[in-house]
């Protein structure tokens, strides 16, 4: 592939993930060193978000309304939780930003608190949390081109980044020795650029429950708090959210 | 007792386009811009579901084979009517339920907007992309054309969309850029 002529046809199938992974590593790595690149898949990719936002809650069917009024409250509910919000804050339009990846997943009140946090965040580091709940290979490993990305991005325009990445269900996976072909590369983004490593203290206690077996993390890894506590905890501080 | 388990195959069925209707019925909203159109399609999605059953020969291919449907049902309406693909009258204005956030409002306005301008077929595919997440093989089995146009309407539509939107989002998205989670 002619990484530096990639036409908007091969950026739009890398955005949709429908090229094969060895085409999909070299884009990601392009897009390290190339802002021009990072640029035209960041406004593909918020055109893509944008389409989908803009008809995640149409005016209501009169099929709903029908329901609604002879069923229980659960499914408001669940309309409700249907138009859950999400923000990217500067993320995106700004020409030497890079968009993740990843769908930035807040509630909508979390999503106005971030705008009313984000002024001082600008003003400071950037401060991302990106959450891994699998262990998928091809999620993994998108998430951690995501976090090389951000990382080289802001290194580059000289912002300071404070990164964590917080695992738990099937994530934890990635930081046991033995287990994980991640380890070294996870221990790379903690020396080298001071990522936090969290596991969920439920998701550990469930795996030792269901396995029997100490469940053995790479060195450095906090494991005192559940998922649930600590991302609520940064959202409430206007971290970015990315779930990958 | 086949009468019983055909009951119970005829319900289970019809639980499982009930928990798609929603979604349906957003697809059939970004196609058309009309909320009673829309109900209408998806209702005789679900009716021609329901009476085709027996040709739905894997359940894994139900969501295609659903908006397939949808999307007869939508290309037989625009033929009945004889109406041409730029139709549609916008409804938006006093619908678009964002009160708590003007700002946010008038981007989701804006994008319809610009979407509602695209050619049907761009139209099309692009909320079947962006909105329903189906991968350009099940786009192309939904509105039946090769992969290859797919691709090229997915592509010109969203170079449309970006050099609309752009414009928007200097003055607007800069600042604040809303994502959706499916």
């Amino acid at each position: 592939m002619d990484i530096k002529n990639i036409s908007e046809d091969k950026l739009n199938l890398f955005v949709d993930k429908q090229l094969d992974t060895d085409e999909m590593n070299e884009i990601h790595e392009a897009l390290l060193d190339d802002k021009d690149l990072r640029e035209r898949v960041c406004q593909l990719k918020a055109v893509r978000e944008l389409v989908g936002y803009a008809y995640s809650d149409v005016p209501g069917s009169a099929y709903d309304a029908h329901e609604q009024s002879r069923s229980s409250s659960m499914f408001a509910k669940a309309i409700a939780a249907s138009v859950t919000l999400v923000v990217g804050v500067l993320l995106g339009w700004s020409t030497y930003e890079y968009s993740p990846n990843a769908i930035q997943a807040i509630s909508a009140e979390n999503a106005f608190q971030y705008v009313a946090n984000h002024v001082d965040v600008e003003h400071g580091k950037r401060k991302i949390v990106l959450h891994i709940d699998s262990s998928d290979l091809q999620v993994v490993n998108a998430a951690l081109n995501e976090a090389d990305q951000l990382l080289a991005t802001y290194r580059q325009a000289n912002t300071p980044i404070e990164l964590d990445i917080i695992t738990n269900k099937k994530g934890i996976n990635i930081l046991r020795p033995g287990m994980s072909p991640y380890i070294a590369r996870i221990q790379e983004l903690v020396a080298n650029d001071g990522v936090a490593i969290y596991a969920c203290d439920r998701s550990i206690a469930k795996a030792l429950k269901r396995e029997g077996v100490d469940i053995v993390l790479m060195p450095g890894v906090a494991k005192d708090k559940s998922a649930r506590e600590l991302i609520p905890e940064r959202l409430k501080q206007g971290w970015v959210y990315i779930k990958a | 007792m086949k009468v019983v388990k055909d009951l119970v195959a005829a319900f289970s069925l019809k639980a499982e386009f009930a928990k798609r209707r929603n979604k349906l019925y957003r697809i059939a909203y970004s196609w058309c811009h009309d909320a009673a159109l829309a109900d209408d399609l998806v209702q005789e999605t679900i009716y021609k579901a329901l009476k085709n059953a027996s040709k739905l020969r894997d359940v894994n291919t139900m969501d295609s084979w659903l908006y397939r449907i949808l999307y007869n049902c939508w290309h037989d309406y625009l033929r009945v009517k004889g109406r041409n693909v730029e139709f549609v009258e916008m409804h938006d204005e006093e619908q678009v339920d964002h009160s708590e956030n003007y700002q946010q409002s008038q981007i989701v306005k804006r994008v319809r907007a610009s979407v509602e301008q695209l050619p049907l077929p761009l139209r099309e595919v692009v909320t079947l992309a962006d909105f329903a997440g189906f991968s350009y093989a099940q786009i192309a089995e939904i509105t039946e054309v090769p992969i290859g146009t797919v691709m090229s309407r997915l592509f010109r539509a969203r170079q449309n969309l970006k050099e609309q939107l752009l414009e928007f989002g200097s003055d607007d998205l800069s600042e604040f850029k809303l994502r959706r989670v499916k």
